[in-house]
């Protein structure tokens, strides 16, 4: 019925309007709160929300030998990201991306899978591409939507050497790193130092990263330059001189060859590291840029462990070559007369046990027991010392201690003492037993090979050693040591007479060149891993300069017929080479 | 016969027309400036929307010209066919995932819900008025509920729970202004509220109480008091248990149903551009083509759903204030038209329409400064959409229609 009469009260029209007007009043708070009273919030957000500030990458610290040659080399590469949220047509892109660098899409989708994160953030598709691939991939820009890259420092080995060890290698920085090192600003895909020099000096290599401002709009497209914002430009890493020497060490890898085990060369007198090689080691070019999971499991599985550093990280007994320190211990504290002799006849009875020596050496003083290697000569004299002071005689020339060498990691290795061995086998649970194992470098003794260069140095230098380092730098002074003069003239004639005398069981160390002298010590370290350890270690001077070499061979056999041979070529190739410079 | 239209015409509350007109022209300076730089796809939207005006117009005239005695008569009969209409999308193919538009080989497709909108509308003032005696009986409410509940329910499974829940919008005002007792209101409304207040014990023990309150007030303390009580504290304490039994995956898929902004990526990105936009606008926005979240695209939609962050991003909070202030004196306008219309069917077709617009705003308003979940409904006048242009303008013509104090 439209005659149905129209009669409202007037009530009803003012509780409506007023709802009107209530409803559009809460719109205008709102407008009012958001526009007025939060503007400069918004403003800001506003600002980041159209400005990017990509980083630039700064180029990383080369590595250079002790001659400034380089061993390690950056070389400018490409990495193709794609963003998600840009992206218009996905299979295009690949296409294109799969025509020009040759990936193929089954390869180009797996990866994106792997590392999608969310549809902001730039998903690493392909890397390592080259400046002509880049260019092709340019000029297909337009049909490209979402796809951007960025120019990435990689590593390159461009010497013939490894040294894998030394040098370390980098690594996709992680969580934990990018938490909490808040000071170098990392990324994720950013490499960072991960061992060896790479690592330990890692803020030299490094540099700081630039930053380089654009205006974008919502699709990432670059849409012109900011005025009043300046790009920061990066600053590159410094580069770094070690005191390598590039020839000796690529000689000594095509020596060592497949041989386990660890050389080290040093000069005594400035505590230069002129070598280093820990085998097996690895191609250190894997690990240019991003290291694929195939590899990087190949190695981690390896039952040889190439990625251990053998020479800082690699605890060894050290056998005979520790009988310096208990002869020292029994110098300085007049236990033993030099001319007091001891039957060897080859075994020797100690309560219940038989010790056995590497011969039947009849009386023996301490030369000869030092010359000949003779066990049973310690294990009488042993017995005159005690354990505590052996313990800290051994730490004063760095066993059980870190050497402070510049590298990550290093481990300390293990001298007992009286509280070790209570800990160990409780107050009554061991007896001067365990002292005859201590005095030949066996048992509880643990060592590793950067100690023994450490150890070989300061007796080198009659105690004047420098702490031992292999990249360069200024302020350094020698350290000496409370050993007499007398003792140390001694223990170097005894390392002497290794070598050249008739029994000697260094022998075979001895280059035979005139005017070189050679001064030694073998081990042969007895281990439950098979065969002994071959041990050397000693130095050479020829009256102008020292060289000192530790040589271990795992499982090697005996040090004297094993290690020797090979410090002597080293001994040799030192000599040859510093004759070519005079 | 020209005459006759003339006089119509004439006598029609022209005054409207001028507000409408200034809410027209800020949405086009503000879909200009978005075409005005962009050079991608979508760019059209400032032209098609001027070209849209012209059918709008025809068709204004159309709703206006028509007699009233023709649409009260007929109203029925256009509703059941508008609701085969509106089920039509259900026959043809997804558009966008969704069933909302029909395809007749047009450059345009057609979105028949909007039709419904007024339709509906109309139908309902001709059941009120027509039962305009037994308003006060509860039956008659009851009876009138299924003339929106249908369409709504359609189209809430197109799926387009903003269109759905419009349409629903004038059921209370229109029942109020017809005369139905506020008691029986409240009855309507208390099952949502018992169950909506559910998730919250604390909520819920307000609403309980403000329950009895009520009930006891109107002095409705009988069985029948205590029934409405206790049956809507059962709605309440059964609902969580109904909810809980679903699966995660079912709840999920209810929950970004009403609140999309909890996909993070999606919705709530939308809602976060839009807020920035707003907000650093400011008292006097960035300047016409000058907002960095608008040319930039930051904005999603923007020459639809979020056209309110471009005026508010260029134009500042003075531009929206105005825009406002432009509404409410056209929803005043309508209401005061409502209150002195010539008869109660007439004044219920505006009272629906007025309630149309004032849920589009202010739904369209609160999500855009984030105070509602992204419902992606319109701002009448202003956003882009030739279909929602169309109704708006015929909403419009019916409005300068059945504002008229002769009855025609």
């Amino acid at each position: 019925m439209l005659k149905t009469p129209n009669n409202i009260p007037k009530h009803r029209f003012y509780i409506l309007v007023s709802i009107v007007f209530f409803l559009n009043f809460i719109l205008l708070w709102r407008f009012f709160q958001l526009q007025v009273l939060n503007f400069d919030f918004y403003e800001q957000r506003a600002k980041s929300n159209y400005i990017r500030a990509t980083s630039i990458p700064s180029s990383r610290g080369l590595i250079l030998d002790r001659h400034k040659k380089i061993i390690v080399d950056n070389y400018p590469t490409y990495i193709l990201y794609s963003i998600g949220a840009e992206v218009k047509d996905k299979n295009k892109n690949f296409e294109i991306i799969n025509e020009v660098t040759g990936l193929s899409l089954e390869q180009l989708n797996k990866n994106h899978n792997n590392y999608y994160r969310n549809k902001f953030i730039p998903t690493r598709l392909a890397k390592d591409l080259n400046i002509t691939q880049l260019s092709r991939l340019e000029e297909q820009k337009n049909e490209l939507n979402g796809i951007i890259y960025k120019q990435y420092p990689e590593r390159i080995y461009s010497s013939n050497i490894r040294a894998s060890h030394i040098l370390g290698y980098l690594k996709q920085v992680d969580k934990n790193i990018i938490t909490n090192d808040e000071e170098h600003n990392y990324e994720f895909d950013d490499l960072v130092g991960w061992s060896g020099i790479e690592k330990k000096y890692e803020k030299t290599l490094r540099g700081s990263k630039g930053v380089s401002y654009f205006q974008v709009d919502a699709f990432g497209r670059e849409s012109g330059r900011i005025d009043g914002t300046n790009d920061i430009l990066p600053a590159p890493g410094s580069d770094i001189v070690t005191t390598i020497d590039l020839d000796l060490q690529k000689f000594i890898e095509n020596k060592l060859d497949r041989l386990k085990g660890v050389v080290i060369v040093s000069n005594p007198e400035s505590g230069e590291i002129l070598a280093m090689i820990s085998s097996p080691d690895y191609d250190p070019s894997l690990f240019r840029g991003f290291v694929s999971n195939k590899d990087w499991k190949s190695l981690i599985e390896n039952t040889d462990r190439p990625l251990l550093n053998r020479a800082t990280n690699g605890t060894y007994p050290p056998g005979s070559i520790f009988k310096m320190v208990v002869a020292i211990e029994l110098l300085e504290r007049n236990l033993i007369d030099v001319n007091w002799q001891v039957l060897c006849n080859g075994e020797y009875e100690f309560f219940e046990s038989t010790h056995k020596c590497t011969g039947s050496h009849g009386y023996v003083n301490l030369n000869d027991a030092m010359t000949m290697s003779c066990n049973i000569f310690f294990y009488e004299a042993v017995q005159k010392i005690r354990l505590d002071n052996l313990a800290k005689r051994s730490k004063a020339l760095f066993h059980g201690l870190p050497t402070g060498i510049d590298l990550p990691n290093e481990m300390k290795g293990r001298v007992p003492d009286r509280a070790y061995m209570n800990k160990l086998y409780g107050t009554d649970g061991w007896s001067t037993g365990a002292l005859l194992n201590i005095s030949i470098g066996q048992g509880e003794v643990l060592v590793t090979p950067v100690q023994m260069i450490a150890y070989i140095n300061t007796i080198a230098t009659y105690g004047n050693y420098n702490p031992i380092y292999i990249v360069k730098n200024e302020d350094r002074s020698a350290i000496s040591t409370s050993i007499s003069k007398l003792t140390w003239k001694k223990i170097n004639n005894y390392m002497r007479n290794v070598i050249i005398d008739q029994n000697g069981t260094g022998r075979l160390s001895d280059p035979r060149i005139s005017n070189l002298s050679i001064f030694g010590k073998t081990g042969t370290a007895e281990n439950p891993h098979g065969e002994p350890h071959a041990w050397f270690i000693g130095y050479s001077d020829n009256l102008k300069q020292k060289n000192s070499v530790v040589v271990l061979i795992e499982n090697g056999g005996s040090g004297g017929k094993i290690a020797s041979p090979l410090a002597r070529d080293i001994f040799r190739f030192l000599n040859n080479k510093n004759k070519e410079k005079s | 016969m020209i005459d006759f239209y003339l006089s119509k015409i004439k006598s029609s509350p022209l005054g409207i027309l001028w507000i409408v007109f200034s809410l027209i022209l800020i949405g086009l300076i503000s879909l200009n400036s978005i075409s005005v730089i962009d050079s991608q796809s979508s760019s059209g939207a400032f032209k098609k929307q001027l070209i849209f005006i012209i059918p709008s117009l025809i068709l204004m005239l159309g709703s206006l010209l028509l007699s009233k005695k023709f649409i009260h008569e007929r109203i029925y009969y256009i509703y059941i066919f508008s609701i085969a209409f509106v089920s039509f999308p259900f026959l043809g193919n997804e558009v966008q995932g969704t069933y909302r538009w029909i395809d007749l080989g047009l450059p345009f497709n057609i979105q028949p819900s909007e039709s419904v909108k007024w339709i509906a509308i109309i139908a309902l003032a001709r059941f009120l008025s027509d039962r305009d005696k037994h308003i006060t009986n509860f039956s008659t409410i009851i009876y009138s509920l299924p003339l929106l509940l249908i369409p709504s329910i359609i189209v809430f499974n197109q799926p387009d729970l903003g269109t759905a829940s419009v349409l629903l919008s004038p059921i209370i005002p229109m029942l109020y202004w017809a005369g139905a007792k506020p008691y029986h209101l409240f009855l309507i409304i208390a099952p949502f509220l018992s169950i909506l207040s559910a998730s919250n014990v604390l909520i819920f023990t307000v609403w309980i109480a403000i329950m009895a309150l009520v009930i006891f007030a109107l002095r409705k303390h009988g069985w029948h008091g205590i029934a409405i009580f206790f049956i809507n504290i059962f709605l309440g304490l059964i609902f969580p248990l109904v909810w809980n039994s679903l699966r995660d995956y079912q709840k999920n898929r209810v929950l970004t149903f009403i609140n999309p902004e909890l996909d993070p990526l999606g919705a709530g990105y939308q809602i976060i551009q839009s807020k920035t936009a707003l907000g650093s606008g400011g008292l006097w926005g960035k300047g016409w083509g000058e907002g960095t979240q608008t040319q930039l695209k930051f904005l999603p939609v923007q020459e639809s759903d979020f056209i309110v962050s471009v005026i508010g991003e260029e134009l500042g909070f003075v531009a929206l204030f105005v825009m406002i202030f432009l509404f409410s004196i056209f929803m005043y306008r309508i209401l005061s038209l409502s209150y002195n219309a010539s008869d109660k069917f007439s004044g219920l077709i505006l009272i629906g329409i007025s309630s149309i617009f004032l849920s589009h705003i202010f739904v369209n308003c609160a999500m855009v400064s984030g105070m509602m979940p992204v419902k992606g409904l319109p701002l009448p006048f202003i956003s882009y959409g030739g279909s929602f242009l169309i109704s708006c303008f015929i909403m419009v013509g019916l409005i300068l229609n059945f504002g008229r104090e002769q009855s025609y």
